[in-house]
């Protein structure tokens, strides 16, 4: 079973400094406040950042991924974590207990 | 809203004691309602208009027969929309249909609370909508929001986004006060980084004492951030403007609306000389008002805000030569164009006191 991302059973979610723009229902972009910076995301990428901005498991994003698209859950957890782990590598999400913490 | 882009471009007036001028195109200032969804407290337009009467939203067909009229009578070739908020007008996409079919551009004033309801009219118009302004107040959440209110700030960050992922040009506008006065290299790299096509402040107006007392530069203040943004101008590829208020006293007109090129429409079809001074919070004089065009012709009212335009600006070129000739600098409230228009014509509420050795 893949691991979590960050802090073991919590998912991460949204930094506060990361303005996320809905383009059209499908596709996104990302605005970094603090370097600003954008991140054009497409359609999986803008599914998975919703899913972490409204708090959801990674492994209810995943099958949000397979009832979208013609993928396998396996697939679909592996392009979750990868996902996550690159938000977290530019910075753009926080792990919820960090967030919550004075 | 901010002060409204209507004010001519002439070469920064840090740059040049006699300034070149560039009064852009001919061109009408136009607002769309009197309502506003923001309360910003410097905010020049009067608040009863904004905040406690109906909505009054310029009709289609008095704008399209006035934006006709004008094409005719003035040579306008663009039109800038202001309000109030102008994407609050009830029919801005009838407003956007009525400049495409004139063959005029135009461009607005926003602060972008509303922008994703705005954007697919802008898609349908991208040939004759030329850019949007957005009005920004600081270059972070608090900043911004403090001014105007919470979510403002992500609101407007999602309107430059949805500009820039779909290659729409936009740019910022920010009054200049004392905040936001010693941000200004912070607020052109933000601007510039969310990618802009250009940056322009606009000195605070004096609305009444309790802003001028908290918000408004003194005059080295003010020279120092004119200095600032000249060299800011110089620095950044994407075009810095200081455009409403720069001390400026070279011998000809300072403005677009003195030099003739420009004038204002309100939302109930006035035309005034300025949109700077329509409206003004706290206003005593409405001698910038020469025409009601729900009554009469375009062109008739325009003969008036000619003579209006060409009366004031003697005027202060009457002034400055004066102070010139007594060997005396010209003061801010006639070294300002726009500070001297606001105390001519009858609109400061406030002028703060000074004191004059006299020889």
């Amino acid at each position: 079973m893949p691991s979590e991302p960050e802090g073991g059973a919590t998912t991460p979610i949204p930094h506060e400094h990361v303005v996320f723009t809905d383009l059209d229902g499908i596709e996104g972009v990302l605005v970094d406040l603090d370097t600003k910076q954008y991140f054009q995301l497409n359609a999986t990428a803008s599914l998975i950042w919703r899913g972490l901005a409204r708090g959801a498991a990674a492994d209810q994003i995943a099958r949000e991924l397979t009832d979208e698209y013609d993928v396998t859950p396996e697939h679909a957890r592996r392009s979750v974590d990868t996902a996550i782990a690159d938000f977290i590598a530019k910075r753009l999400v926080t792990s919820r207990r960090a967030r919550i913490a004075p | 809203m901010t002060a409204s882009p209507h004010m001519p471009h002439p070469s920064h007036p840090a740059q040049s004691s006699h300034p070149s001028p560039d009064y852009g195109p001919r061109r009408l200032t136009v607002e769309l309602t009197n309502i506003c969804n923001l309360h910003c407290s410097y905010c020049l337009r009067d608040d009863d208009a904004l905040h406690h009467q109906r909505a009054h939203d310029l009709p289609v067909e008095l704008f399209t027969r006035i934006a006709r009229d004008a094409r005719q009578a003035m040579g306008i070739e663009q039109v800038t929309f202001t309000g109030g908020e102008p994407t609050l007008h009830r029919d801005f996409a009838g407003i956007l249909a009525a400049v495409a079919e004139l063959s005029l551009s135009c461009s607005f004033v926003t602060n972008g609370w509303h922008f994703d309801r705005v954007w697919p009219l802008l898609q349908a118009h991208r040939r004759s909508v030329t850019h949007v302004s957005f009005s920004l107040d600081g270059a972070t959440r608090e900043s911004h929001d403090h001014w105007r209110g919470r979510g403002s700030f992500d609101r407007v960050v999602q309107a430059f986004t949805r500009c820039w992922a779909g290659g729409f040009p936009f740019k910022a506008k920010v009054t200049l006060r004392r905040d936001t006065a010693s941000e200004l290299e912070r607020l052109a790299l933000f601007a510039a980084r969310m990618g802009a096509a250009g940056l322009s402040f606009a000195h605070v107006m004096p609305t009444s004492a309790a802003v001028e007392e908290a918000s408004a530069l003194r005059a080295d203040e003010r020279a120092a951030a004119e200095r600032e943004i000249a060299q800011l101008a110089r620095i950044f590829r994407m075009p810095v403007t200081l455009d409403v208020g720069y001390y400026n006293t070279a011998p000809i007109a300072p403005c677009s609306p003195l030099a003739g090129t420009s004038g204002n429409v309100d939302y109930r079809g006035q035309l005034t000389l300025c949109c700077n001074l329509s409206g003004f919070r706290g206003a005593q004089g409405q001698s910038d008002v020469v025409g009601d065009l729900t009554r009469e012709p375009f062109a008739a009212a325009y003969e008036r805000l000619q003579r209006l335009s060409a009366a004031h600006a003697g005027r202060r070129l009457d002034a400055l030569s004066s102070l010139a000739r007594s060997g005396q600098a010209a003061d801010l409230a006639t070294g300002s164009p726009c500070l001297f228009c606001l105390g001519t014509l009858g609109k400061t509420p406030w002028v703060a006191p000074t004191m004059k050795e006299l020889a």
